[in-house]
């Protein structure tokens, strides 16, 4: 697209023939407005589409077989996971002043079925600021120093070696549990795991290790479950390890007592491995419900926007659905779900489809509009949480090391009596054993169905290739405007290059015209740079001890204001004596900038496409509709009027800050709006590695200033 | 006036070249941060310094530095470079004393561009005076090809990567543009000895004698003798004095001799070096043979591995000497057409796409050399282009190298996209500077004959 910008004005003398894609080229950049009003509005109505466009999800691997064997789980495994429930409860009001004993319980009921028990001890690590953490390899060699003795977690671990296996891989079976405010659904879902993990103890089809990890939640689910996996990913060679249990001499004592106790078991101190992990299911029970079906929410955004393989999605969803008769939700955005003019627009569709349908018997694409609309309100959660590149759950952290996992969370109807217990536990039980079973099945790992969509109901996707689309030509303008505004402001001035100026026009002072963009690229080039000063200014502010969000933010702000204009000073000024003849240069600054928002744009669509195309739709009509707004006052037609107004808005929308609390707003109401939460927002971004903090601090606060200083351009 | 202007410029010439090396400096305290000397678009087989460093340590324990395949540099490198690379000073980053010869590398690779550069630019003004064309230019800014080349070597990111990356292309870069230095600057013996050690290090700067034998037969900027004929023609006069030198064969000769004596003693060396490990004939397998039958396939920005894992075992002989046998075919056209341009047939030369194992380092040289035409090329097409791609692309690669190999949502097409695309841009580059070279050259010719031609390609 870019080519066709020098074509054209190469084009300024008559020439005999122009090649046919050349012409088109040209066609595009001078009708470049046109042009960046129908794919910009397609965009947004291709978005909109999507639930439309869903397809329904089909099982793409077939060694998965689900449900083509019938349940194995019986009474008496139910009964085996209610005694554990039992147990947990009583402990539960014995001993609460430490979670130890019910650790006990746990490993002492997983060594009774004949598994491999062992614990690991860990120290919670708190999450730390890698700007550049994307790039390289997920790092673990990062051996914490100054753990204390207080503050450590147990996960407790048991493994069944498969009886068909060579012990290479593994499946893992993921509890929260925390032993010392645990509530009742936990104690279930650890019910729930402990009937399935004896049962398959007994069986004689497993293929693959199964893995049990109890995670102490008490320092939060995913920090447990990504230090159990950092040891089970990454072995360290070094005496750290051993170094910190003899450090802690009481935690050394537990250890010892449980050995003695358990002599003769299969217990192990040291840290137990299976193969590599095929899957990986994070059970959860809540306690209470609204829900008028029993249900399972399926949560599986990982860092980044990263989705677990479909299939694994699928697998639950058949299963739970036409096998155990369980409703599977997954996440909606509930405000979306009451608003009209998304019914309107439901009911648009679907009357179009009628019509259709009318003309030719064949087409058949309309949905239901309260289905549309259902559909608009998963997608945009999914959006969302893809956006943020924060984890919906523990499940997150087996993303980084390339396992497939999702987060089940069962919700009763009823509330938990001893008979409904049962009937959970049985059901939630077989839904468990049914997964396995057929993760169990797998040849390979999940290869055959897709790593990247977007999910509009339990059972619809919306695959790469679809919406790629919408944000394809929602970006589309940008390269043409970009090419039209440089050969309009190249064109503007008389033909002058070296050695050849005078002979054609007796100019002074020439510049290289085809050069000529390097000093708007300049200034483009500083603003970027003061964004990535930006975005690494929290981490020498979160170093200050005792501040508040306010004060922070407060802080960043005064020091993002006065970095720019050091580097304005430092290196601008030299240079910045711009030429009196350079009347376009907004037009060019204006262009290049479109040119690194499109790039901008397509890196991030690549790592994240939610927050790509969140952040297109903020930045792409300020980029186009940017212009100096003397120049339209001077005009002062209705059209440049309507300009004038789009701009200012967009100008104050756009900025990311104030983007955040009209999000904000709109979800939760503005009454709690505080200039804090932005600090926290940001914070929780970092914290989690999420690119879309890098994205807004270098992508989209320098377009944003670019975009301003376009507007109040002095020509 | 004039002489404050140029002050300046000089001034804030060094200021540049001081900054991009503390850059350099301040950067090599993050090794570990960045870890770039890992990333395939830094580090090819050829010049990663882990493989360099394996290479010495196997030469220590006084085993081939070839075993294994994992080393395919040149034995002088581990008896130079080796040591270095377990030499370790208490309290500072690893490799500090390998990052300081890079850095070194660079520096003065960047001055000897700059040198090249006044060179050239004092032999085009002579062209041009031997024209009459000097008042044309009076009027118009001409910058300084030498500096702005510097400067576009040493705060190239693609170079300070290299640098930092701990490869050796900065020392391989080095030794080229001491070759096309000493041919500018007729020094014989330092031209045979920077050809002589650059090919000896990776094999395809051998074509460089092409260009070198034009620059010592012709002069970096000598027009052809037909332009001058026809411009007395018209006047009428034929001042025999201003004509430019025939090719001369002396240097030449000269050159071939100098050639000779290096190789002769660099192979003894290498000899002396090997003695207990194969000899001369296995480095000539894992070097020389490693670069042209493109053995090792993991990925790098060039497009061969991809190729060379898709294709038939049975086809592979067939297309290496297509591949070969293609930067030859695209070389000598050009040296006829450019005869007239040595230097700028180097730049061509040196900017090889079908480089079997390319890396950023010697995309760092071409945008060094191109730098020399600042003055030819203004008027070159889709530079905002090229620009914007060169920009988008290189986040690109680790971000789809991430994809493919970290989070596995990708796979190894993804990667080789980012590739085709990069390989596409230098295309691109090397079409239109060609033909922003020859436009240029139909306007000199236009200027001096008078007659107003078409200038467009």
């Amino acid at each position: 697209m870019a080519e066709t910008k020098e074509k054209s004005h190469s084009d300024e003398k008559p020439k005999p023939r122009v090649r046919p894609i050349v012409r088109l080229g040209i066609f595009l950049v001078s009708h470049s407005f046109l042009v960046s009003v129908v794919c910009f509005t397609s965009g947004v109505l291709a978005l909109f589409l999507l639930p439309v466009l869903a397809k329904n999800t089909y099982i793409s691997e077939n060694a998965l077989m689900p449900g083509s064997a019938s349940p194995m789980l019986s009474n008496h495994h139910v009964s085996d996971g209610n005694r554990l429930v039992k147990d947990l409860t009583n402990s539960n009001l014995k001993s609460s002043e430490t979670g130890i004993e019910s650790h006990k319980i746990i490993a002492k009921y997983m060594l009774d079925v004949g598994a491999e028990v062992s614990f690991h001890k860990f120290h919670p690590q708190m999450n730390q600021f890698h700007p550049l953490h994307f790039f390289s390899s997920p790092d673990s060699g990062k051996i914490q120093e100054n753990c204390s003795c207080s503050s450590y977690g147990i996960n407790t671990v048991g493994i069944i070696r498969a009886p068909r296996g060579d012990g290479k891989e593994a499946i893992v079976l993921v509890t929260p549990y925390n032993a010392l405010t645990s509530s009742f659904g936990e104690v279930l879902s650890l019910g729930i795991a402990y009937s399935v993990f004896s049962l398959l103890t007994q069986v004689t089809w497993l293929a693959k290790d199964i893995i049990w990890l109890v995670v102490d939640s008490q320092f939060g689910e995913y920090a447990a479950v990504s230090a159990w996996l950092r040891e089970y990913q990454t072995p360290k060679f070094s005496s750290h390890s051993t170094l910190n249990a003899e450090m802690c001499p009481d935690i050394n004592y537990l250890f010892e007592i449980k050995v003695h106790s358990m002599a003769g078991s299969k217990f192990s101190n040291s840290f137990r491995r299976a193969g590599t992990m095929t899957a990986a299911l994070v059970l959860k029970v809540r306690d209470q419900s609204e829900q008028f079906d029993d249900t399972v929410s399926i949560y599986a955004e990982a860092s980044n926007g990263q989705m677990p393989n479909l299939d694994l999605i699928n697998v639950v969803n058949y299963l739970a659905v036409h096998r155990q008769g369980l409703r599977v939700n997954v996440e909606k955005l509930w405000s979306l779900l009451n608003s009209g003019w998304l019914k309107s627009l439901g009911e648009i569709f679907e009357s179009l489809a009628t019509i259709a349908k009318s003309l030719n018997p064949k087409f058949k694409f309309g949905i239901p509009a309260t289905e549309y609309v259902e559909g608009i309100a998963t997608l945009a959660s999914s959006l969302y949480y893809q956006a943020l590149g924060v984890p919906t759950g523990p499940h997150g952290a087996f993303r980084d090391y390339q396992v497939d996992a999702i987060t089940l969370e069962i919700s009763p109807k009823f509330s938990l009596d001893k008979v409904w217990c049962s009937d959970i536990l049985l059901r939630g039980g077989r839904l468990i054993e049914g997964v396995i079973r057929s993760v169990n099945n797998l040849l390979e790992k999940f290869h055959q169905s897709f790593f990247l969509y977007l999910l509009t109901s339990p059972s619809k996707f919306v695959s790469v290739g679809v919406y790629m689309i919408a944000f394809a030509l929602l970006i589309a303008p940008l390269p043409m405007v970009a090419a039209s505004l440089y050969v309009d402001a190249n064109s503007s001035k008389g033909d002058s290059s070296f050695l050849f100026a005078i002979t054609d026009t007796d100019e002074h002072g020439i510049t290289i015209r085809s050069w000529r963009w390097l000093n708007s690229a300049k200034s483009v080039f500083i603003v970027h740079l003061w964004g990535a000063i930006v975005s690494l200014l929290p981490y020498f502010i979160c170093q200050i001890p005792d501040c508040s969000p306010t004060t922070s933010f407060m802080i960043w702000v005064l020091l993002s204001i006065l970095s720019l204009l050091i580097l304005n000073l430092v290196l601008a000024s030299p240079l910045a004596c711009v030429k009196a003849s350079q009347e376009k240069e907004w037009a060019l600054v204006k262009s290049v900038t479109i040119s690194s928002v499109f790039i901008g744009l397509g890196l991030m669509s690549v790592i994240n496409f939610a927050t790509a195309e969140i952040g297109a739709l903020l930045m792409v009509p300020m980029c186009l509709l940017a212009r100096p707004l003397k120049l339209d006052v001077r005009v002062g037609t209705l059209r440049s009027c309507c300009r004038i107004i789009c701009n200012l808005v967009l100008g104050h929308i756009a900025f990311p800050p104030a983007a955040f609390f009209l999000f904000k707003g709109m979800l939760d109401g503005f009454g709690s709006a505080n200039v804090g939460d932005f600090w926290m927002w940001v914070e929780s971004l970092w914290a989690w590695n999420s690119a879309t903090y890098l994205f807004i601090g270098m992508v989209q606060l320098p377009c944003w200033v670019l975009c301003v200083s376009i507007l109040f351009h002095s020509c | 006036m004039e002489k404050l202007k140029k002050k300046i410029r000089s001034f804030s010439f060094w200021n540049w070249v001081i900054a991009s090396i503390i850059f350099r400096l301040i950067l090599i305290y993050f090794p570990n941060n960045l870890n770039l000397s890992s990333r395939p678009e830094v580090s090819t087989p050829l010049t990663s310094f882990r493989r360099l460093s394996e290479g010495y340590w196997l030469k220590q324990l006084s085993m081939s530095p070839y075993a294994g395949s994992m080393y395919h540099g040149s034995p002088l490198l581990l008896s130079l470079l080796g040591p270095l690379t377990v030499k370790r000073i208490e309290g500072q980053p690893n490799h500090l004393l390998y990052s300081l010869v890079s850095v070194i590398a660079d520096v003065v690779s960047a001055m000897l561009i700059r040198a090249t550069g006044q060179n050239l630019q004092v032999a085009y003004f002579g062209t041009l005076k031997s024209f009459d064309l000097v008042k044309q230019i009076e009027g118009s800014e001409v910058h300084s090809p030498g500096d702005v080349a510097a400067l576009i070597y040493l705060c190239n990111p693609f170079t300070i990567v290299a640098c930092m990356g701990l490869s050796t292309s900065p020392i391989e870069n080095m030794a080229v543009i001491l070759c096309l230095y000493g041919a500018c600057s007729r020094l014989i013996p330092l031209a045979a000895f920077g050809w002589v050690i650059a090919t000896h290090m990776s094999l395809y700067p051998a074509i460089l004698i092409i260009p070198v034998i034009f620059l010592l037969g012709r002069g970096p900027d000598a027009p052809p003798r037909k332009l001058f004929l026809q411009m007395h023609q018209e006047k009428g006069v034929l001042n025999q004095s201003k004509l430019p030198p025939c090719f001369s064969w002396g240097p030449i000769i000269h050159f071939a001799f100098w050639a000779l004596l290096w190789s002769v003693y660099v192979l003894v060396l290498c000899g002396i070096s090997l003695k207990q490990f194969g000899g001369l004939w296995e480095m000539f397998k894992s070097t020389y043979g490693f670069i042209l039958t493109v053995e090792d396939l993991s990925p790098n920005i060039g497009v061969l591995w991809y190729f060379f894992a898709e294709v038939f075992e049975f086809f592979w002989n067939f297309f290496l000497i297509v591949f070969h046998a293609n930067i030859l075919f695209m070389i000598l056209p050009l040296a006829i057409r450019l005869h007239h341009r040595p230097c700028y047939l180097a730049y061509v030369a040196v900017c090889s796409m079908l480089k079997s194992y390319p890396s950023v380092g010697d995309s760092a040289l071409y945008s060094g050399l191109l730098g020399w035409f600042v003055n030819e090329l203004s008027d070159m097409q889709f530079s905002l282009f090229l620009f914007c791609g060169y920009v988008g692309v290189s986040p690109l690669s680790p971000v789809m190298h991430n994809l493919w190999i970290w989070r596995g949502t990708g796979n190894a097409n993804f990667y080789f996209a980012t590739t085709m695309v990069y390989a596409c841009l230098q295309i691109v580059l090397v079409v239109e500077g060609v033909s922003a070279m020859l436009n240029h050259d139909r306007k000199l010719r236009s200027l001096i004959t008078g007659k107003p031609r078409d200038a467009k390609s």
